[in-house]
């Protein structure tokens, strides 16, 4: 065989590798983003519940209402100022503006509504 | 970097170009049948072979190196840790592509096999170019330019390109030196015809490429080295400096050789042509000499942090600025005259070297020209600079810190610069000089560095002491924040019911609400207003309610508000109530830096200040009462919405 031919052969390998270790590299990254956000989906579905802590800024209790602005309540929502809806008319008298507290919201998203709620300090 | 690391990278380095400027050489020069360049060729061959083996050893000793640094000892190494290294990160990866490439390169190198036909010569000279520049143009990817963020792919291909130009060209020289030495003997007559056609093409190609190695290599310095500060004033810049040095000579020679020996190769043999190609051959030998040191400083510098990421240190007592021309503007016709007579200067030097004609004369009277105008621009610009004038503070202009840097302003310094800063502290009297006034336009004159230096340091002359004892080196820099606080509270008293232009920055600060995660102001940037209030109870509670209940319509505004009580304290949200209630952020984590920093730019029991998306200060109201109605807030509001960003986003340390 003519040695170009041999050349032109080798420069096909050598393309042809460093082709796939590319994309091999690539391939590795997008798995472990798939895996990530296969994880973090199999956590959705059905009833949940959340647990959160935040500070209550107002009580509405005509409305069954209390806002509060809460930190990040995994899976569900980033921090924010919220208003929740409480499963019984007892519990917004429980609390008042100001008071620090930890709380718990159950249901299937969206609908979720406020099961429990803790007082940790004013 | 190790001196052993050091040695292993210019090892590699070297032997790489010296790869690629052989095959660079033997394409340039192509094939002959002459017998003293056969042997020419077939020494090029065995030196590439000795060059190939010696790049791969040099190679596993660095990418070993690298191992033993990032493992913490050469006792750590082990078969696992080269595993880590070169299938984990992405410089590994990239040494094991290289290291592919030079095997491959030194198996096609042990071959021997007849390459006399014309497409087996191209062939075989083309495939040890192509390994051996894919060798050398893959080190970038490993290097400096693969940690430039954002724009990672053109300064790796622009750091590529500088490379492959500067080392065909460097490596080519000594194979070539080789080839003249040759064809200079009295017994290498045969081959000087083919020596001559190599100079030519050489000479021809080596322009295009100094060219692409100048510009791609200007590129390079701006990403990595960006300043005159950090040029001279970082050992990475200084190592540049020596090697713009040492080019600026190779380039000296490389024009002898180019405009006076090459034309007179072709000259009559005995008497002109071979006299010159021998003098080319030692000339273009010590350039190579020269660009093997360059190859060693090159070596250095990918050892070296860049100069970017490096705080200068300025060498020299003074600096030349316009801000001099400020406090003396009876000086400004002079450096206008003085500029005008060094651009007269640079215009000349440009005709010196276009026109044939007067030659000498223009380039001496464009030199005295210059040398005229800088003598009379530059002494009028000269101000004093000290060793950290250019740093970067360490410390970014923040509330925290400029809290911090006013109450240790208000125990060491205003006893003498006054409370807010005027130079009118009770101690002033006792002084040889009046102390500075901190609050005006005058300290943004300096840099942050020079405040650095001074507050260390002290001015004897002023009778300032210095602190560099007395405080940490964070502490000066909470000053150095402070005292930039002070000295915009002018630009803040000028602000406010109508939007003013982006000069004031707000500082950033962090704050909580209840038992949240903290926020940042920086996080509101491009995306809302804010509109931060500090507070007095009661006097303010008319206007936080109007603000309350007006809350969802400056929300679709795109306005936050984040409300500070000046009296602190976690309670904030229940002494405010919840009649009507108060959605916004209200404070209660943070508040007292807040307060401490913001205080500077206002002058009452409230105040109002509306930040824009660019994190300038926009507006403020301030005073003993609240405002009453929310109409000059939303026509602010609305202008703000209406506009295009004016001001680019302030850098988060002061300078």
């Amino acid at each position: 065989m003519r040695l170009w031919k041999v050349v032109v052969l080798v420069d096909l390998a050598l393309v042809l590798g460093v082709g796939w270790g590319y994309l091999w590299w690539g391939r590795t990254a997008a798995r472990l983003e798939r895996d990530l956000a296969l994880a973090q989906a199999t956590v959705a579905g059905g009833e949940r519940e959340v647990h959160g802590e935040g500070v209550v800024r107002a009580v509405l209790p005509d409305i069954n209402v209390i806002v509060i602005t809460h930190g990040d309540l995994p899976g569900y929502m980033p921090p924010m100022t919220m208003g929740f809806r409480t499963a019984t008319p007892k519990i917004p008298e429980t609390v008042r503006v100001g008071d620090a507290v930890r709380f718990t919201v159950r249901g299937v998203p969206p609908n979720m509504t406020l099961t429990a709620i803790a007082t940790l300090g004013r | 970097m190790s001196a052993a690391g050091l040695v292993v990278r210019f090892v590699h380095l070297a032997a790489t170009v010296g790869l690629v400027g052989i095959a660079t050489a033997l394409l340039v020069a192509g094939p002959s049948d002459r017998p003293t360049a056969r042997e020419w060729q077939r020494a090029m061959r065995r030196w590439s072979r000795v060059l190939v083996t010696l790049a791969l050893a040099a190679g596993a000793a660095a990418v070993a190196h690298q191992a033993a640094v990032l493992e913490g000892g050469v006792a750590a190494l082990d078969a696992r840790a080269f595993g880590r290294l070169l299938l984990g990160t992405q410089s590994g990866a990239v040494w094991l592509v290289r290291g592919s490439l030079l095997v491959i390169l030194a198996a096609f190198l042990a071959v021997r096999v007849d390459v006399e036909r014309g497409g087996d010569w191209i062939a075989a000279r083309g495939e040890a170019a192509l390994l051996s520049v894919s060798a050398l143009a893959l080190l970038g990817a490993a290097g400096h330019a693969a940690a430039v963020e954002p724009g990672t792919a053109r300064a790796v291909i622009v750091d590529a390109l500088h490379t492959v130009a500067a080392g065909t060209w460097a490596g080519a020289l000594l194979p070539l030196a080789a080839l003249w030495r040759r064809a200079g003997r009295e017994d290498g007559a045969d081959s000087r015809p083919y020596a001559v056609l190599a100079a030519r093409r050489f000479s021809r190609g080596a322009l295009v490429v100094i060219v692409v190695a100048v510009v791609t290599g200007a590129g390079n310095a701006i990403v990595q080295v960006g300043s005159v500060a950090a040029l001279v004033g970082t050992l990475y810049g200084r190592l540049l400096l020596a090697k713009l040095a040492l080019l600026a000579g190779v380039l000296g020679i490389a024009a002898i050789n180019r405009w006076r020996l090459v034309p007179a190769l072709s000259g009559d043999g005995a008497r002109v042509g071979r006299p010159a190609m021998r003098r080319l051959a030692r000339l273009v030998t010590a350039e190579a000499a020269a660009a093997i040191l360059l190859l060693a400083l090159v070596a250095a510098m990918a050892s070296t942090p860049p100069a970017r990421h490096t705080p200068p240190e300025w060498p020299f007592t003074t600096r030349v600025s316009l801000v001099a021309l400020g406090h003396a503007p009876q000086l400004r016709p002079l450096v206008l005259v003085g500029s005008q007579i060094a651009v007269l200067g640079a215009a000349a030097l440009v005709a010196s070297l276009v026109l044939r004609a007067w030659r000498l004369p223009l380039l001496g009277g464009a030199l005295a020209l210059l040398i005229a105008g800088a003598a009379v621009t530059l002494p009028p610009l000269t101000i004093d600079a000290y060793p950290t004038t250019y740093v970067r503070p360490r410390v970014a202009y923040t509330a925290a810190s400029i809290a911090n840097g006013l109450e240790l302003y208000r125990a060491h310094c205003a006893v003498c610069h006054g409370a807010r800063g005027a130079g009118d502290g009770p101690a002033r009297g006792r002084l040889p000089r009046v102390p500075a006034d901190l609050s005006g336009t005058h300290t943004t004159d300096h840099t942050a560095g020079d405040l650095f230096w001074w507050i260390t340091h002290g001015i004897a002359r002023g009778g300032m002491p210095g602190f560099g004892s007395t405080l940490t080196e964070d502490e000066r820099w909470d000053v150095v924040n402070a005292v930039r606080a002070l000295g915009s509270a002018g630009s803040a008293r000028a602000l406010g019911e109508i939007l003013a232009p982006p000069r004031l920055v707000a500082p950033d600060f962090a704050f909580a609400v209840g038992p949240t995660p903290p926020r940042a102001l920086r996080e509101y940037r491009s995306r809302r207003l804010v509109l931060l209030v500090l507070y007095s109870l009661p006097t303010s509670r008319p206007r936080l309610a109007q603000l309350a209940e007006r809350y969802d319509l400056l929300g679709t505004l795109g306005v936050e508000v984040i409300a500070v009580d000046r009296a602190g304290g976690a309670d904030a949200i229940a002494r405010l109530g919840g009649a009507p209630p108060v959605l916004f952020p209200v404070v209660t984590e943070g508040g007292r830096e807040i307060v401490a920093a913001y205080d500077v730019f206002a002058d009452g029991a409230h105040a109002e200040f509306l930040i824009d998306r660019q994190g300038y200060v926009r507006a403020r109201s301030t005073g003993a009462e609240p405002p009453t109605d929310l109409d000059a807030l939303l026509a602010q509001v609305g202008e703000l919405n209406a506009e295009k960003p004016a001001a680019p986003v302030p850098d988060e340390h002061v300078h």
